[in-house]
């Protein structure tokens, strides 16, 4: 009886002894290390990176090949030279991409059309006729501006873009989907003398918008800045073809 | 309690303890709440075995299925929280920490009696 007792005690007291002692070094060693929240936390945030690195990584891919694909465009010129080169190239190329597109500012000569509704005066005499400047109007200018050589065309900030509507949207004008109101201040950047002839020419638009009693003000430039299209664009239909 | 016995029980720490400080393994980090929710249970048996013998109502039985019993369920309890998402471990140590404050109130008494 005796000693299955002490046995029994001997027993306790031994697993007693092992496991504070495990714990002891456990408690130790996690100290040491990182803690459990932490670790699965680092854990989840390493997955995110990788999946974030695989995708770099076949973006580097696809870069790298378009890189030599330009490169082996080019016939001349030396062997390590190639990259720069192919980059001036690709650059220049994004560069009048941007330009072509109406993206960037641009300046250079060219005049500022400023045009206006007639003020409450002198529309006195002609009540039943009331005159605003519409969005005709100010496509008729756009296109006689276009037809003259103008390179890079404004509407109060807005920069007429090859998909840049001017429309009607009482008792506004939207141009870019913006809002615009009178006074309408049109930059033009080309030659000063053909687009101001091309306006005041007999019979021409600003003669007409004056009969009708539009304030109509053509000034030109030394140099003035057109802004670029600051939106961005996107094509959720237009694909472009594989002939390019 | 004689000499053999404070010396079987100490021999059986050192020996317990020389053991877990050279195994060459250690708990992994989650299991190691569930071993120390354990080592609170098997302490609150041997001091409830302690209280016990001083008040002459020593059972072996009872205290050794105890001491195996209460470690695992405590263990255990603990583990069935970490599933379900609550810290029922939390349980098991307010369980037992106030069971063994309790018995080491007692034994202290019956020592103060003697």
């Amino acid at each position: 009886m005796n000693q299955k007792l002490y046995l029994s005690v001997f027993l306790v007291a031994l697993i007693i002894g092992l496991m504070a002692a495990l714990q002891f070094r456990t408690t130790n060693f996690i100290e040491q290390g990182v803690p459990l929240g932490r670790s699965q936390e680092l854990s989840v945030d390493l997955n995110q990176l990788n999946a974030e690195k695989k995708q770099l990584e076949t973006e580097v891919k696809d870069l790298t090949q378009k890189i030599q694909q330009t490169t082996k465009g080019q016939a001349s010129g030396r062997q390590d030279a190639y990259p720069t080169l192919a980059k001036e190239v690709l650059v220049g190329e994004l560069k009048k991409a941007r330009l072509g597109a109406g993206l960037t500012a641009v300046s250079g000569p060219g005049i500022e059309i400023t045009l206006d509704n007639p003020s409450a005066e002198q529309n006195k005499g002609l009540e039943d006729t009331m005159f605003a400047i519409r969005d005709e109007d100010l496509l008729h200018l756009v296109n006689e501006l276009n037809g003259a050589g103008a390179e890079a065309v404004s509407i109060n900030g807005q920069r007429i873009l090859a998909t840049s509507e001017i429309r009607w949207a009482a008792p506004f004008i939207n141009v870019n989907l913006t809002r615009i109101a009178p006074p309408y201040h049109i930059l033009t950047i080309g030659s000063p003398k053909n687009l101001t002839s091309a306006l005041e020419i007999s019979g021409g638009l600003a003669e007409y918008l004056q009969s009708l009693g539009a304030k109509v003000k053509i000034q030109p430039y030394e140099n003035l800045t057109v802004p670029g299209y600051t939106a961005p664009i996107e094509f959720r239909y237009a694909k472009p073809t594989k002939g390019e | 309690m004689g000499i053999l016995a404070w010396v079987i029980i100490l021999g059986g720490l050192a020996i317990g303890v020389l053991v877990g400080l050279n195994v060459p393994f250690l708990i992994p980090q989650l299991y190691a709440k569930y071993l120390s929710v354990a080592i609170l249970a098997a302490l609150d048996s041997v001091f409830g075995g302690i209280r016990a013998a001083m008040e002459d109502s020593y059972d072996n039985t009872i205290f050794l299925t105890g001491f195996f019993s209460n470690a695992l369920l405590a263990a255990g309890l603990a583990f069935i929280g970490e599933r379900l998402g609550m810290d029922l471990y939390l349980a098991a140590v307010v369980a037992f920490g106030v069971r063994l404050f309790q018995n080491l109130a007692i034994i202290r008494r019956h020592l103060l009696k003697k």
